[in-house]
């Protein structure tokens, strides 16, 4: 484009550079031949199983039908804009920050605290990190369905236990001011022990030398955490924000498997509503329409996210 | 030694070529179907279906079936649309029965009147085999679109014991909405505020919720949808108003009724270990409450308010549009086979559901079953008031329109007049492309 634009310019002057220009981005290319040649395989599946969905997509989400016999038209933006204003999609989005909200901050803060706990290696230590891990080994839909038993209302494992306490038993899974939460509930009991694992590596990078320097001008063991621990975690951190908010997007298995969304939407995440749309609605252009904003939304904080990291750790 | 190993690999991969290269060939014989069946109680019925294929591909030798397992009847129907969008169809699908109309709307089915004249008989004759109430859910615009495979009515469970210890005669069961509420006030107990057991139990779930609303529905008078025309539903009507109210007064009123939306296995488990002592559920939990009761119980029609009457459930056989000739010849085959009396009443035997085909009750087994299983009687009886299952253009949005509301009601959030006319506004608004395609379009 720039290089096309000063059109005044003699084009004798305008045909060497762009010669060269072509000469050594063939140059670079031989040289980078046999890695392309390594890479293709893998890029081969890319292409068909990322790259061409992702494509289809795109294209899916700018073709509507307007009533049910008439054939696919092109409707540029309209389905974006339908879905945006669509008051499911909007309580989809809400109740994804909650449940983003909801679920990182007290799994990151458990994680903390057991990597903290479990820091040094000793046969108690692992055995108990080994037990706060097992919940991740567990499938998402195994763990589901184990839990819908646990929550089963008057009968469950939990009404059980806490029957003896209260007078009236919640139904866990059936009321909408409840069911978010104990569809929370699980999501940390499932991460806590996976995030634990990035701390326990994170700790082994605080500086030996550092700690005992502080040790021994009388940091007490909060100041140590407070000024020393902590900001070397920063990293990591950062890193497990983003795996755990990722997380709260892409993995909705036990909604599916739970509350399909109810009672009355309370537990509709986004990746369920993009699930309705196209299997239930039967709306490709809906469905694929909400994919873009989802997808536009994860890539962006990704994006942001890492360029933080990036920067902090450039600038340190 | 290594070269006898070598020797031996070589023989194996030309043995695996000559196979690989033999199948095509092969294929020019039998017509090969697919067969695409959901599982929607039990993991038990995976096997069965195994043992009816291998039957009829030992009967059937020009043919050869596959039985593909597809989840389920959500999943069956995602990915019979995923296989017919790809081109390659199955020949035949086990689908949930009110899925048939939003098919047939979107284009997705076999018209299979010409099939049936193909065999030499008429449209009416070839429904006569099947229970009357089963036809409106096959048939569409006059044609046939769908075989009655499996199905199931509502039926109210009775813990027979606890009504005993409660002082009332379970061979009398409740007949009427107002004998039931007094049955289940007396069968609930109570310490202080605290209610140890329930008198009934309602499931609602997604699915389940819009069926139980039905029923109750047309228990009081009403009837749901337009069975006619897939763009109405009547849910801000008196009929629907009373069976909505009286589940909230169960709940809210007379305190017999767990609050909240309950899920099928959250209310069979419940009867099951005594919690509650009546729910109404599907025949389909019939041979699950036979083999894990440990106390006497007893199966009754749904009581009625107005009058007698209850939708059907379960699924019929279809056949997908663009299925190449011979496929459709052979896939009819199959399907004229499983329904047919003795492996209908076999399918019914081995499953709970009930058998469609009503010639299967006349065969010796299905007269011997019955008699050991007087139980199993109560389903086909209710037939006779039996309705068709809700079916309208995007099925499963309109169900879920009313089943939100409905949910927000047992859960004390919204009183039943306001909660139905929402659900009518939202159903109004998921039907609107339909409607302005048909009743709408005016010339």
């Amino acid at each position: 484009m720039s290089l096309a634009e000063p059109a005044a310019l003699p084009v004798a002057a305008s045909v060497a550079p762009r010669l060269n220009v072509l000469k050594r981005f063939m140059g670079r290319f031989r040289a980078s031949l046999p890695a392309y040649l390594l890479l293709l395989p893998s890029l081969v599946f890319l292409a068909l199983f990322t790259y061409g969905a992702m494509g289809r997509v795109l294209v899916d989400a700018l073709y509507q039908r307007a009533t049910p016999k008439a054939p696919v038209r092109f409707v540029g933006f309209e389905n974006i804009s339908a879905v945006l204003a669509d008051p499911a999609f909007a309580g989809a989005v809400v109740n994804n920050l909650i449940y983003a909200f909801g679920t990182a901050v007290p799994s990151i803060a458990l994680a903390l605290l057991f990597a903290l706990a479990l820091s040094r290696t000793n046969a108690v230590t692992s055995a108990l990190r080994a037990a706060l891990f097992l919940p991740v080994l567990i499938p998402m839909v195994a763990a589901s369905a184990l839990f819908l038993f646990i929550f089963l209302p008057n009968v469950g494992l939990l009404d059980y236990y806490i029957g003896r306490l209260l007078p009236l038993l919640p139904n866990w899974l059936g009321d909408p001011d409840i069911a978010l939460t104990a569809i929370m509930v699980i999501t940390i009991w499932k991460n806590a022990g996976y995030y634990m694992l990035f701390f326990l590596a994170g700790l082994q990078s605080v500086p030996e030398d550092v700690m005992e320097a502080a040790h021994l001008d009388g940091a007490g063991p909060y100041r140590r955490l407070r000024h020393i621990i902590l900001p070397e975690l920063k990293p990591t951190f950062l890193f497990v924000t983003v795996i755990a908010t990722l997380n709260a997007v892409t993995q909705v298995d036990h909604v599916f498997v739970m509350t399909q969304g109810g009672p009355s939407n309370a537990t509709n995440l986004v990746l369920f509503y993009i699930y309705q749309q196209a299997v239930e609605h039967y709306d490709i252009g809906k469905a694929s329409a909400a994919t873009l904003l989802t997808l536009a939304a994860l890539m962006g904080l990704t994006a942001l996210s890492f360029r933080t990291m990036a920067s902090r750790e450039g600038g340190a | 030694m290594l070269f006898s190993r070598r020797l031996m690999l070589g023989l194996a991969m030309i043995g695996t070529m000559a196979g690989t290269l033999a199948v095509p060939a092969k294929a020019e014989g039998p017509t090969e179907v697919d067969l695409f069946f959901p599982v929607p109680v039990d993991g038990k019925l995976a096997r069965d279906m195994g043992t009816l294929i291998k039957e009829f591909n030992e009967t059937h030798p020009a043919i050869k079936a596959t039985a593909v397992y597809t989840g389920s009847y959500d999943d069956t129907l995602i990915k019979t649309r995923a296989a017919i969008k790809a081109g390659k169809p199955p020949a035949a699908v086990i689908m949930s029965a009110n899925f048939l109309l939003d098919m047939q709307i979107e284009n997705e089915l076999t018209n299979l009147d010409a099939l049936i004249k193909a065999d030499g008989t008429t449209k009416e004759q070839f429904l006569s085999q099947f229970f009357p109430a089963l036809h409106g859910n096959a048939v569409i615009n006059r044609s046939v679109y769908g075989v009655p495979f499996h199905n199931s009515t509502p039926l109210l469970y009775i813990n027979a014991d606890k009504a005993k210890e409660a002082g009332l005669d379970p061979s009398k069961p409740p007949q009427t909405w107002a004998e039931l509420t007094d049955w289940a006030k007396k069968l609930t107990k109570r310490e202080g505020d605290k209610v140890t057991q329930w008198g009934i139990a309602i499931p609602c779930a997604y699915d389940y919720c819009g069926w139980m609303m039905e029923t109750l529905t047309m228990s009081n008078g009403g009837r749901y949808y337009n069975e006619e025309f897939g763009g109405e539903v009547y849910y801000d009507t008196p009929s629907m108003l009373g069976a909505l109210s009286w589940w909230n007064d169960l709940i809210y009123k007379h305190k017999v009724h767990t609050p909240g939306a309950t899920p099928g296995p959250a209310v069979s488990t419940s009867f099951i270990s005594g919690n509650a002592a009546m729910m109404m559920l599907s025949t389909g939990s019939l041979t699950y409450v036979r083999d894990n009761a440990k106390f006497a119980y007893k199966v009754a029609f749904i009581p009625r308010n107005v009058r007698n009457a209850v939708p059907i459930g379960g699924a019929s056989l279809i056949m997908p549009a663009g299925l190449e000739a011979d496929k459709q010849k052979a896939a009819w085959t199959l399907i004229k086979w499983m329904t047919s009396p003795e492996k209908s009443g076999w399918w019914s035997r081995a499953t709970g559901y009930f058998a469609p085909n009503m010639a299967a009750y006349k065969t010796p087994e299905m007269v011997d079953f019955l008699n050991k299983n007087p139980d199993a009687k109560t389903a086909v009886e209710q037939l006779d008031v039996a309705k068709p299952w809700f079916a309208t253009y995007k099925t499963v949005p309109v169900r879920k329109n009313l089943e939100d509301e409905v949910m927000l009601v047992l859960n004390g959030k919204k009183q039943p007049k306001e909660a139905l006319a929402a659900a009518q506004k939202a159903a109004d608004e998921t039907l609107k492309p339909y409607n302005a395609e048909t009743s709408l379009k005016l010339p």
